[in-house]
């Protein structure tokens, strides 16, 4: 369970986020939504302790995330997938290497298993022949699924996707929708989801959270969004802007 | 600090006022004062990990690949001339004032053994190898690859920082050496061209002693753990894009440069003392 | 047969890597050359367009941002070369010929030099970083759209700044120098402040210090030219500004010790 409280974060004396409070129960996949540079990728950041916040507090299991030392820190974090927004692949290592570095960073696997491991996540998902490759070889999409792999190669129980789909085309996005749907099914994990593509994530969260200008506007299911009348929540979800080009 | 558009930049505000004009006296100690704060704290986190940490042999190798044999070319080159250039001056000035030429080479070796040689290789290296490094962690910080090391469980600092650590302390002492060689064979060459003296009178160890040496080696030593740390931390420190990598660049070679002049002024100033302590 | 062919490329390789660093300098030189010649053709008489209130920002920020760190810089150098020459005045016991030996060397030679690294890596690194996120955000190119010569609209300005404050930072550094050289003689050698500045006045010459300032020139065209084109041959997002930035300031590290070589040759 992930319980964020009050969480307020600063950039050069301006609120970035302003008193955020959140409750993701075990099991729950959330979605975050809202405009661009409204604050979603700092947050996810805030809740897995990249980033400090100035005010407020964030629970994984009960555990004060930054209250943590270094090592407390490094053990949470085994317990954390987070799929990042520009991929975030190790230009200086090959795929292979890249999927298998948090399994050695654990230090408790064998270089067999890494390797039947890093073997068996190349084919879930789909690409079987591409070990030797390096990242800047890929497409983005090819890139997006090496880096799901990564993120998921140590089996966390929390998963956090920032934009999971982001620049990629519709064929390509479903694709990515479906291993984050067999996750969610498969291995019944905790996740986080940004994304732009309300229709794609309906598919795969079961509650929504919108954020507007470093606000929390809005946070229930699916159903309660739909009878939602907050102006900003209804257009986001129905994909609209009526005012000429959105002051 | 400064927009990419300088087709149109703001103008900065002038001083309205006595705190404003406070203020814009004392930002510029607050920022070197967080710098220099962040530098020294890279430093021990560099030190512990170096103490706690695993050793990454390949890691080591590949950096002393890119610090070391990378910068085997520019070295030459620049030290070369360098060389050249000092024994043309002070060639010509040992010719008009006393018209002899038999102390040019051990003066000589001595000279670039107490400074040049550690000093100018280590600008040398603060130039190709800081703005290197930073300009790669920086953009690892951009592309969020500092993130995914830290998600999984590896601490940049130990990941990143102390394999270039080791690697540049180790080179900057091979390359002073090289350093020495490369600058002195210049000069010898220099002086028989345009002086026709003899190579086996220039060669002349008589000079040396062993605080030259000793100077030269901790000076080489000093800037080795200084560039490294200095670049390092420009690069974490990036926000934004590639603005702010080419920011972290800049920062990289001013920050490290000054450092090894800054050093440099500390070690002669502790040498001279103990020469005349010892004298 | 597959060995064959293995042994050959391995003999190959040396050969390669030799061939593609030559011609990868041979493009860089060929692109400097351009460069300077679309540099002098904007600043022919009849194709004077100046920007006025644009060169004096250049200036401005050029200056500004370089002062404080060419003042620390000579400062330092200043101190050091009196420490270094001190170290064999002491040996010989000839406090006169301090002054002689740490201005010399500063005005001449070190001052020049380091002034001109400092400067290479402050503004001339900021210079290839600016004009690199420029080019590798297409900014560039939209003014080539509006059919506007980059290289009079934005090398220029800067070109000019570069040269001119290069000179006036290497005047105020060996002054500066000159100053850090003379309280370290007195504090840390012992060797009176007067006795310094007369063995200054009495045995360096006007030459010496018309030597340093001509190298000064030199070197803040190279690197006014150097930082310029590669910034304007950025390629590859953040990374590549990066590459050019480094590119940069070895370039112009390297054109300073040769230029430098040069001139020494030819003024002797």
């Amino acid at each position: 369970m992930i319980r964020v409280e009050n969480i307020t974060k600063f950039h050069q004396g301006r609120p970035v986020l302003q008193d955020i409070s959140l409750t993701i129960g075990e099991g729950t996949n959330l979605g975050l939504i809202g405009p661009g540079g409204s604050g979603k990728s700092l947050l996810l950041k805030i809740i897995c302790g990249l980033v400090t916040p100035e005010e407020g507090k964030v629970f994984i299991d009960d555990i004060d995330v930054h209250q943590l030392s270094v090592q407390e820190l490094a053990d949470l974090r085994f317990r954390i997938g987070m799929l990042f927004q520009n991929y975030a692949l190790f230009d200086f290592m090959n795929v292979g290497e890249n999927i298998a570095f948090p399994l050695r960073q654990a230090g408790t696997y064998s270089e067999a298993e890494i390797a039947k491991l890093v073997k068996e996540a190349l084919i879930d998902i789909s690409l079987p022949n591409i070990a030797h490759l390096f990242p800047n070889e890929l497409s983005g999409g090819m890139k997006k699924r090496v880096s799901f792999a990564r993120a998921v190669i140590r089996q966390p129980p929390i998963l956090f996707y920032d934009d999971p789909t982001a620049g990629l085309d519709p064929v390509t996005s479903s694709k990515i929708f479906i291993l984050l749907q067999k996750m969610k099914e498969e291995r019944g994990v905790t996740s986080v989801t940004i994304s732009h593509d309300i229709e794609g994530i309906k598919g795969i969260c079961d509650r929504f959270a919108l954020i507007d200008e470093g606000k929390l506007v809005f946070n229930g299911t699916p159903e309660e969004i739909e009878a939602c009348h907050i102006p900003v929540v209804e257009k986001f979800w129905q994909g609209y802007s009526d005012d000429e080009l959105g002051t | 600090m400064d927009a990419p558009t300088t087709t149109s930049p703001q103008p900065r505000r002038e001083p309205t006022n006595f705190r404003e004009f406070l203020g814009a006296i004392g930002r510029p100690f607050v920022e070197v004062g967080g710098t220099v704060r962040g530098i020294f704290s890279v430093f021990g986190l560099t030190l512990y990990y170096l103490v706690r940490g695993r050793t990454r042999w390949k890691a080591i190798f590949e950096q002393l690949h890119e610090v070391g044999n990378r910068s085997v070319v520019f070295i030459a080159v620049t030290l070369g001339f360098l060389g050249a250039i000092l024994i043309y001056l002070a060639g010509f000035q040992a010719l008009q004032i006393t018209g002899d030429l038999q102390m040019l080479g051990g003066l000589f070796l001595q000279l670039l053994l107490r400074e040049f040689a550690p000093t100018i290789a280590a600008m040398m290296i603060a130039t190709r190898v800081a703005t290197g490094m930073a300009a790669q962690i920086g953009s690892m910080v951009v592309t969020e690859q500092v993130d995914a090391l830290r998600m999984s469980a590896a601490q940049p600092i130990d990941y990143l920082v102390v394999p270039r650590f080791i690697a540049t302390t180790i080179m900057m002492i091979v390359l002073t050496i090289f350093a020495v060689l490369v600058a002195y064979s210049a000069g010898a060459l220099t002086a028989y061209l345009s002086f026709g003296l003899n190579v086996r009178t220039f060669v002349d160890m008589s000079f040396i002693g062993w605080f030259d040496v000793l100077l030269g080696l901790s000076k080489a030593l000093a800037y080795g753990m200084a560039i490294p740390i200095v670049a390092c931390h420009a690069g974490l420190n990036v926000f934004g894009g590639s603005e702010g990598v080419g920011r972290a660049t800049t920062a990289a070679v001013v920050n490290a440069s000054l450092a090894v002049v800054i050093l440099d002024f500390i070690i002669s100033g502790i040498g001279y003392v103990i020469l005349s302590l010892v004298s | 047969m597959g060995s064959m062919h293995r042994l050959a490329s391995k003999i190959q390789r040396p050969f390669h890597l030799l061939g593609s660093r030559l011609m990868e300098w041979a493009h860089h030189i060929g692109g400097l050359v351009l460069l300077i010649w679309h540099i002098f053709l904007c600043l022919m008489p009849w194709n004077w367009d100046f920007d006025g209130p644009e060169i004096w920002r250049n200036m401005y920020r050029v200056g500004v941002q370089s002062f404080p760190i060419v003042v620390v810089t000579a400062i330092l150098v200043g101190a050091i070369m009196v420490i270094q020459s001190g170290l064999y005045i002491e040996q010989y016991q000839a406090h006169g010929l301090l002054g002689w030996g740490a201005g010399y060397s500063i005005l001449r030679e070190v001052g020049p030099i380091l002034i001109g690294l400092m400067f290479s890596g402050r503004v001339g690194a900021n210079n290839t970083a600016e004009l690199g996120t420029m080019k590798v955000t297409d900014q560039i190119d939209a003014l080539r759209a509006l059919a506007i010569d980059p290289v009079a609209y934005l090398v220029i300005p800067r070109f000019l700044a570069m040269i001119v404050m290069m000179f006036l930072l290497v005047v105020v550094g060996n002054f500066t120098a000159l100053v850090g050289g003379a309280i370290t003689s007195q504090y840390l050698l012992g060797v009176d402040m007067m006795l310094f500045y007369q063995s200054i006045i009495s045995y360096v010459l006007l030459d010496d210090l018309w030597h340093g300032l001509i190298k000064s020139v030199c070197f803040g065209f190279a690197i006014a030219v150097i930082s310029c084109y590669f910034g304007l041959s950025t390629r590859g997002g953040a990374v590549g500004v990066g590459r050019s930035v480094n590119a940069s300031v070895v370039g112009s590290a390297i054109a300073i010790f040769v230029i430098d070589f040069v001139i020494v040759y030819l003024a002797s």
